[in-house]
């Protein structure tokens, strides 16, 4: 390995001279940009798919193909891996022969105060993750993205090359039907 | 799972083939996935829990609307706000990291846009330019040496 700067790459850096020094040989510098997008793309992987198992596989395998492509990356670093995480996923719901798949109890940090809030919002959780698990899969994307992500209607367009009126119809559409789903356990 | 609502989805289903989802006019269908003038609601939850959910009206106003409904988001939001604060297992990175092979990345050649290389980086076919040139070329290349045969 050639590494042209011994220093690591801060997070001041962009993620252009970030790439510029990977390619040059410096490979701990792709460290920097897995901690810079990892937990976005986790959670996006993690509610797409349900399985915290399968975010992380997905999260790896995308993050491997990354690397291997880097000196292809033109325009927004951030949008073009999003994208390959995004279609990881939509690749692994398309193949997915199980129904349904929940969160492990183990990996969900639990902030609640009595015993009761916290049996509340386990089933509140695997009702919602099986809800999800209804939807067609632009849906769930939609609405992982805007309620689960928090990103704006605009992110969303810009990262998934489409219009904001578009999104709004598509999560209008899975509140609609998770509302469907939900509403008489729970309203 | 429920019937996706996006018309380019779900057409690959027996009889519901590209031809018969398609609007008779002709349009794309991609253009028919557009809001309808006004923001009509087209469901059972009223536009003023909508638009309180995209951050556009008030809670108050919402829950004029449809309390019950305005109860059922703040639980779901609630859920979902959780969510939003998890962060990737720390062994995740290393992983990667261990994973990487030692040769550096390969430099593109050709280049190209991001969306596009994202689409080939995962194995699916990219609509460039320069491919569907080649394309192009191809079909012409084929019709003349079919008509050469024909003919």
């Amino acid at each position: 390995m050639t590494n042209t700067d011994t220093t690591l790459p801060t997070e001041v850096d962009s993620d252009q001279d970030i790439i510029s020094r990977v390619i040059a040989g410096d490979r701990d510098a792709f460290a920097t940009l897995i901690h810079r997008y990892s937990d976005a793309l986790y959670r996006h992987a993690l509610g797409m798919t349900g399985s915290p198992d399968v975010a992380e596989d997905i999260l790896q395998t995308s993050f491997i193909k990354a690397y291997h492509h880097l000196g292809e990356v033109r325009g927004r670093f951030d949008a073009w891996l999003f994208r390959i995480v995004a279609n990881g996923c939509k690749d692994w719901l398309k193949n997915i022969r199980r129904s349904h798949l929940s969160y492990d109890e183990d990996d969900q940090p639990s902030n609640y105060t009595t015993p009761d809030e916290d049996l509340d919002r386990t089933e509140l959780r695997q009702d919602l993750d099986g809800a999800l698990a209804e939807l067609a899969p632009s849906l769930r994307e939609a609405f992982v993205m805007k309620h689960v992500e928090g990103r704006s209607y605009e992110e969303m367009a810009d990262l998934l090359g489409t219009t904001v009126g578009a999104l709004k119809m598509r999560v209008h559409r899975a509140r609609e039907a998770l509302q469907a789903l939900l509403e008489e356990k729970y309203a | 799972m429920l019937e996706p609502q996006n018309p380019q989805e779900g057409t690959d289903r027996p009889g519901l083939g590209r031809d018969a989802a398609r609007p008779a006019n002709g349009a794309p269908l991609a253009d028919r996935e557009v809001p309808l003038p006004g923001n009509e609601p087209f469901g059972t939850t009223p536009a003023a829990v909508h638009a309180w959910l995209d951050g556009e009206a008030s809670e108050a106003d919402a829950r004029a609307a449809d309390a019950r409904q305005v109860a059922l988001w703040n639980r779901i939001e609630s859920e979902t706000q959780g969510r939003r604060r998890m962060t990737t297992p720390a062994y995740v990175s290393q992983r990667i990291m261990d994973a990487l092979p030692d040769a550096r990345p390969s430099v593109a050649a050709v280049a190209s846009t991001s969306a596009a290389t994202a689409a080939s980086v995962d194995g699916r076919i990219a609509l460039t330019p320069i491919t569907a040139m080649l394309a192009a070329a191809s079909l012409i290349a084929v019709g003349f040496l079919l008509a050469r045969l024909m003919g």
